[in-house]
Formats: C-alpha cells, structure tokens, sequence
C-alpha cells in the first residue's frame, strides 16, 4: 500500500517551517535547523523504524539557506520528494533530493529577494507610511494586518503547490510566463517606491545669494523646483545608487560620506534645518 | 520623557522577538515586528506616546524600506533600529522640545536610530554565533537518534542567546541612553554646527535606503524610467501613494500583456525549448 502524508502533518511541517525557519540561525548553518524541524513530522509519519528514521532526516542535516517566504515552495517539494522515497527506495535517494535542493535555493533566494523583500514588503510599507500622516496608527496597523495575511496564506499556498507539483512548481517560477509576472510586478514596485521617494524625501537648500541692499536675487530651491520638483532628492538618490551599484561602496561608507557632505552643505549654508530652540 | 526600567524590559523582549534571526519567525517577528513603523507602533505604546512613536518609526522606516539581506550580511540591526533608536528618539524629540510631526522631529529620529542600528550589527552577529553552540547540541542529537531534541534546539535555547544580545543590550541602552539624550539638549545647542549637520543627515539618509532598493530592481538604465515616472506623479502631481499604486497597474498590465503576446509568437514559431533551466537540473 503506498504511504501517503496526511493533510494534518504536512499542515504540522507547514507550521514548523513558517515559524522556525530562522530561529537558530548562524552564518555556518543558516537554516538548517529550521529545516530538519520541518521535515520531522513528515519523516516520522512516513517510517516507523528508527533507523530508516535516522536515513531520512541525514539527508536534511545538508546546508540550507534561501529567502524562508518563498523557500515554502522547496519545503513542500521536498515533503512530495520524501513521500516518493518511502514507497520507492530505488527511485528516489538522498542525492536526488539534496541536488534539487541545493540546486533551487540559489534561484528562489534571488526570485524572493527582490519579488517579496525588494518590491512587496516596499510597496505595502509605501501605502502604509501614506496612511500614517500626523502619527495616525492606522498605517502601521494596515501593514500588520496586509503583509502577516498575504505571507501566511501565500507560503501556505507554495508549501502545498510544491508538495503537489514537485519542481513543476519551481519551473512555473523561473519560466517565461513566471518571469513576465515578475518583471510586471517589478514595475509597480518601482513607481511606488519613487512616489514614496518624492513624498517623503524632502531635500532643499536653504541657498539664497543678496546683491548688495540685502534683496535676494536667486532662490535656488524656487529655481530647482520650477526646473523639476524634489530636483535635489532625485540627484540624491541617483548619487547614493551610482555609489553602491556602480562603486561597490558599502551602505555604511555611503552614509558616513553623506555626514561628510551634510557638515560641508551646513558650513558653507547650502543646508540649514531653521530649527532653534 | 524618561524610560522605566519595566518600559526598558518591555522593549528589550519585543527586541528578543523581532530580531533577524528572532523569536517571533520571519514573517511575524523580522518582517512584521521588526520594521521601524510597527516598531513605532510598539514603542508609542510602551512609552504611552503613540503620536510621536509612530512619526519616529515613519522617518526610520524610509531609511530602512529595503532592509533586504542578500546571504545574510547586514548592514543594520532592526531590533537596534526599532527598539533602541526608535525609544531613543522618542525621548530626544521630547527633550529638544521638537513637535512630534515637524520634519525637525524626523530628521532627529533618523539620525539617532541609524546610528543605533549601525552599531546593533555587533548584535546580529553575536546572536548567531551563540547560536552556533546550541546547533552543536543539536548535531549531537541527531547522531544520537534524538530527533525530538531538534525542537529546543530551534525553537527553545536561541531564546538564551536573545537574553544576552536582544533583551540585555535593549534594555541597558534603553535605560541609560535615555539620560543621555536629554543631557545633549544643554551640550549641543540646536542652532550650532553639529546639531545642524545632525538634522540634515537625517534629511539626507532615506536616500541611502531607497537606492539599495533600487540596486535590486535595476539591471539596466531604463529600469530608471518606472522610478522616475512614480517620483513625478508625486512630486509635481502631487498624487499621495495610493493613487500612484494605482495608476501603476496599468502600465504593469501592458507590460505583462506585451510579454505574453511576444511569448506567445515564439511559441508560434518554436517548439518549447525555452526551458533552459531544466537541462541544467537533469545533469
């Protein structure tokens, strides 16, 4: 009779993934830990002696490391994979299952950086931070609510897919029709994250240049305003990226050099907060 | 404003929970607890200045709205970031006699709490490498057979390490920083050249924040061009961020529609072999 996983365990592995992925972790395992606690109730279900017990959980005990949101996905893939090896020894081993492991971690890492962490986690915080003007807690809540309900039932969803699917899952993923999805929605995300720059940058010069009576005759910020408005957060901006992108220099260095410019913009009055006690 | 030692340890265990790797998971604790605007949430609630809490944890989140970590480098700390700079600020703005949605206000939260995040790195990886003894035990276990034991290892000792490099430091910093911020009213006046400089850092800092986002979503200079478009809408139109979110739905649903009709020419013309992925897993 072929084993089958119960929906209850395979809820019960869901669970231990979606909580523990990162709970112990160290820069030598990362979420290793997460992982065998996850597979445990599968492994457990599926083999009755200890010592076929102790085969399957080595397999898991290999390094695991991806964005934990998406890698939902290869915990349900390898849960299918782990069923197919208890009723087929032969067909399915240990090899099989660490090689497509080790071998979509790299991809899904990269799909979810910049899919959840780079570009839906930014947008739902964009729409928050709108709706926290004057201190309003209504933005913080909208996001709790938002990101905790589109996480927990979209991981729900990978974890199952990819238990049903297999790497058929994965394939949707990184195929044409998957990457036209991604590159769409890379799209919202890159306007909404220049609304929020415009919104809620503000960067202006306090520049005033007085001939000779006291009347100022150039404003720089009215004149960069009627050139383009927020002028100096889009130079900014583009500054900090140039940086990081194209100069390899760290975030750190970034914002110590912009400590730098802000004392010189302050001492030679191109910047000046007007804030006195 | 001062902090309790109470408030302090109120701090320091949502410090435990919101870490990366904290005690709350990924989802509920780094990426829900651990932004700075629920952090701000929290905070204006233990301190009992939901106003001010949620202005900080708005001017803190623009610095940090890409907090991604690529393999697992950091650059800041979010427990430091939201639960040592976030109270930190707070009583800063308090003390400077600032209004809580003034851009003065803000500009002061974002210096002071990036400048506690830069430093609780030292804690992420203190909270890793204490970990490391308990996946230690954790190996000996599953050597032994003793797979029940992987449970506490994940879920229960990590606790001890956040005792000593979430709610210990939190608290201490909390407590003791917050005399400490009140002291710098009377050292540096706010019309002086550090202050200014302070606040214009402040000013300056989000930039950082949104360009490490950008560095992921562009590959190629006219993925400028969605940016600037969103950037316009809101700065010369003067839409607010839902209406920007909406109008980009439009332009993501050509471009999607565009692909699929170039994809599906191709399959028109070709047989699949698009799959160039699934030959290298098969070797």
């Amino acid at each position: 009779m072929a084993k089958k996983i119960s929906k209850k365990t395979l809820t019960r592995s869901f669970h231990h993934w979606f909580y523990g992925n990162l709970t112990c972790f160290s820069q030598e395992h990362m979420q290793t830990f997460g992982y065998l606690t996850s597979m445990l109730p599968i492994v457990e279900e599926l083999y009755d002696k200890k010592e076929d017990q102790a085969k399957a959980m080595h397999t898991y005990t290999a390094f695991f490391n991806t964005e934990p949101q998406l890698g939902a996905l290869i915990v349900g893939v390898t849960a299918g994979l782990e069923e197919a090896r208890a009723n087929d020894p032969e067909g399915v081993d240990e090899e099989t299952i660490n090689g497509l492991r080790a071998g979509l971690m790299g991809p899904i890492a990269g799909i979810g950086d910049s899919l959840i962490v780079g570009t839906l986690i930014p947008v739902i915080l964009g729409i928050a931070l709108g709706l926290s003007t004057g201190g309003s807690p209504l933005g913080a809540i909208f996001y709790i609510v938002v990101w905790n309900l589109l996480a927990y039932f979209g991981m729900r969803f990978a974890y199952f897919k990819g238990y049903e699917l297999g790497d058929k899952a994965v394939e949707f993923l990184v195929g044409p029709k998957g990457q036209a999805i991604r590159k769409s929605i890379s799209i919202i995300g890159g306007m909404v994250i220049g609304a929020v720059a415009a919104t809620w940058v503000p960067i202006n010069t306090a520049l005033k240049l007085r001939n000779s009576s006291g009347k100022v005759y150039l404003d720089l910020q009215n004149q960069l305003n009627s050139v383009y408005p927020s002028f100096l957060t889009a130079l900014f901006i583009i500054f900090c990226w140039w940086l990081m992108a194209k100069k390899n220099m760290s975030p750190i260095k970034v914002m110590l050099l912009l400590v730098v410019i802000a004392l010189i913009g302050v001492l030679t009055g191109f910047f000046d907060p007007g804030l006195k006690y | 404003m001062t902090i309790s030692w109470l408030q302090a340890a109120l701090l320091g265990l949502f410090a435990c929970l919101a870490s990366m790797p904290g005690m709350g998971g990924t989802t509920i604790g780094n990426y829900t607890l651990g932004r700075p605007l629920v952090g701000g949430l929290v905070c204006g609630l233990i301190l009992g200045d939901l106003k001010t809490g949620i202005m900080c944890g708005v001017a803190m989140q623009l610095v940090y709205i890409a907090l991604v970590t690529p393999g697992g480098t950091v650059s800041a700390d979010v427990r430091a970031v939201s639960y040592i700079g976030i109270p930190l600020a707070m009583v800063a703005v308090h003390a400077q006699g600032l209004v809580a949605t003034s851009a003065g206000a803000a500009n002061l939260a974002k210096s002071m709490g990036t400048l506690v995040g830069t430093i609780g790195t030292v804690l992420f990886y203190g909270t890793a490498t204490l970990n490391l003894v308990w996946q230690h035990m954790g190996w000996t276990a599953v050597e032994k057979g003793n797979f029940k034991k992987l449970y506490q290892v994940d879920w229960g000792w990590p606790w001890l390490s956040h005792l000593v490099f979430s709610f210990l430091p939190t608290l201490i910093m909390c407590k003791l920083g917050a005399s400490a911020v009140t002291a710098l009213k009377i050292a540096l006046p706010m019309d002086g050249i550090p202050m200014k400089t302070l606040f214009t850092v402040g000013a300056l800092l989000p930039c950082v924040g949104i360009a490490i986002l950008l560095k992921q979503i562009v590959t190629s200079v006219l993925d400028f061009v969605p940016f600037f478009v969103g950037f316009t809408l809101a700065a010369s139109l003067q839409l607010n961020l839902v209406a920007c979110a909406v109008i980009s739905l439009i332009f993501a649903l050509l471009f999607y529609e565009g692909d699929m009709a170039k994809l599906a020419k191709a399959a028109g013309g070709l047989a699949t072999t698009d799959f160039d992925d699934e030959d290298e897993e098969d070797i």
